[in-house]
């Protein structure tokens, strides 16, 4: 597996850390925002293979940040996060074009498969 | 008075409790009336309303006309020596001997309030529900016509105390009803709010504790530990995703399904448990069936539910009948689910349907919270009954609905 660019959206430290951990020990590279606005200019000035992002922000809506991200060129895929692990939430994550989804708590081995899951080896 | 004046004044009390009771806002309106126009047309001295409080089993004084203040704060008629010789309702009882009557309580009060005849008419339907009792200071004969108004008036007055009674009840269920659905939906509001804080902290406990057992000496204590941390962090999981269902975060999935179906698969699902119990079913499905728009997994989900319940209610050979009714007349089709098993207490009715409440020593106390979010949301009604002993019966009706009456999304 080739090394990805990973950011964390998440207002939560604790989860930011625990996922840099996982991750970075797989060899790809882990960056992560507390708060939407600060995800949002990263998102802008990284080339992030791969988002992971909570729904619930204190800031912005994670709904209004998977829109921002379908803009972007090329677009980096999202993996949205959430505590309301209901189907209609990920229906909906899906249609506005999130590439998978991922339902507090997860283990290391889920978040790994979803993270390289989503970005195939080209 | 006149044969004919008579009649009327007999009319004008008739149609002033007639009038009093299509203006039903106020009980003790009509009650007022029927004292004080029964003594004005009788030519007597003053009349009782009693009415059975079924609480304290004692006839109770809610109208008086005529009376001194002594006399009526003699305090309450207990049931034993009126109800003794209540049994017949249409039945006028004349006591002369005020003395000897064994309807008499308080003799000596009566003879000193001038009192020397009166007159007792029960009230009620079909069972006694009070008395008027009419006082008169001399002895006297009574006409036909006499006893015939007297016998309308307490018709008329036991027709008005019954709805009274019945609307008073009505209105004290519903408002039971209002603030246990008041309960239960802020409960559930609760619960959502905590299921997403609660996951939150969980995804860091889950995330460092599975990354951490791969970690440690195989066998050891340590990878024991981490382990039960993360299989206890994965049940806290499935706790919230069944209390985030009860908070109806679920909408249903509704298409045309015809409810036996529904019945006959979730049975299917339960049959092995049923059988290594020896507990039978007897099933009573309508052959009439109309299709209903209902999520056909959540509903498959109340009833196995409901039907886990009903096995472990019931002891090895016991019975657990199913039903499905279509009711035309009312457009809603009627599920009844019954065993003849333990019970359920008194005191455990009321918390039911409560998330967590549970008397099993491993449930999760969130099928039935879960059931009724479900049948809620379905815009349908479940009900319990159940006698200690006997067994239980939960009973669930969901209503015909067409398919563009159903809210496709949520606001």
């Amino acid at each position: 597996m080739k090394s990805l660019k990973v950011l964390v959206v998440d207002d939560e430290g604790v989860i930011c850390e625990a996922c840099n951990l996982v991750l970075a020990e797989k060899g790809h590279t882990v960056d992560y925002c507390k708060t939407g606005k600060t995800g949002l200019i990263a998102i802008e000035r990284g080339k992030y293979d791969v988002i992971l992002l909570d729904m619930k922000l204190p800031d912005i809506d994670g709904m209004e940040i998977l829109e921002t991200v379908r803009a972007e060129i090329p677009a980096p895929r999202v993996i949205v996060m959430t505590g309301y692990s209901t189907m209609s939430n990920a229906v909906q994550a899906m249609k506005l074009g999130a590439a998978d989804y991922l339902a507090k708590p997860f283990t290391d081995d889920e978040l790994i498969e979803a993270v390289e899951k989503t970005c195939p080896e080209q | 008075m006149t044969s004919s004046t008579k009649f009327e004044s007999y009319f004008h009390v008739l149609r002033d409790v007639i009038r009093a009771m299509h203006s039903i806002t106020n009980l003790q309106e009509v009650l007022n009336i029927v004292v004080t126009k029964t003594t004005g047309a009788l030519d007597a001295k003053g009349a009782l309303l009693r009415i059975l409080n079924e609480e304290t089993n004692q006839f109770e004084v809610r109208a008086a006309c005529g009376l001194g203040e002594r006399y009526l704060t003699k305090g309450p008629v207990t049931t034993e020596t009126v109800l003794s010789t209540l049994a017949e309702l249409d039945k006028v009882y004349i006591i002369t001997d005020i003395w000897n009557a064994p309807r008499v309580e308080y003799p000596q009060a009566t003879w000193d309030e001038g009192v020397r005849m009166m007159v007792d008419m029960p009230l009620g339907i079909d069972k006694p529900m009070g008395l008027i009792r009419i006082y008169f200071t001399e002895q006297r004969e009574f006409s036909d016509d006499e006893l015939d108004f007297i016998k309308t008036v307490a018709m008329h007055c036991a027709c008005v105390i019954e709805r009274v009674q019945v609307m008073e009840s009505q209105q004290s269920k519903f408002s039971h009803l209002v603030a246990h659905v008041d309960k239960l939906s802020s409960l559930g509001r609760m619960a959502a709010g905590i299921a997403h804080e609660i996951n939150n902290p969980l995804a860091g406990i889950l995330l460092y504790s599975s990354n951490l057992s791969k970690k440690v000496p195989s066998g050891g204590l340590l990878e024991e530990g981490l382990k039960i941390i993360v299989k206890e962090t994965q049940r806290c999981k499935t706790i919230i995703q069944g209390l985030l269902e009860f908070a109806r975060d679920r909408e249903p999935q509704r298409a045309l399904v015809n409810i036996n179906d529904i019945m006959e698969s979730a049975l299917g699902i339960v049959e092995n448990e049923f059988h290594l119990r020896h507990v039978r079913v007897r099933k009573q499905l309508d052959k009439i069936i109309e299709k209903v728009y209902l999520d056909e997994n959540q509903i498959e989900q109340v009833f196995i539910n409901i039907l886990l319940n009903a096995l472990q209610a019931v002891e090895n050979k016991g019975v657990v009948t199913v039903q499905t009714v279509v009711d035309l007349e009312h457009k809603k089709i009627h599920i009844e689910i019954s065993d003849n098993g333990c019970g359920i207490a008194p005191d455990h009715m009321k918390k039911l349907f409560e998330p967590f409440f549970s008397t099993k020593a491993n449930g999760t106390g969130l099928g039935l919270a879960v059931s009724y979010g479900i049948v809620e949301n379905h815009q349908g009604d479940i009900r319990v009954f159940s006698k200690p002993g006997k067994g239980t019966r939960f009973i669930i009706d969901f209503p015909f609905l067409v398919e563009n009456s159903i809210g496709k999304g949520r606001p």
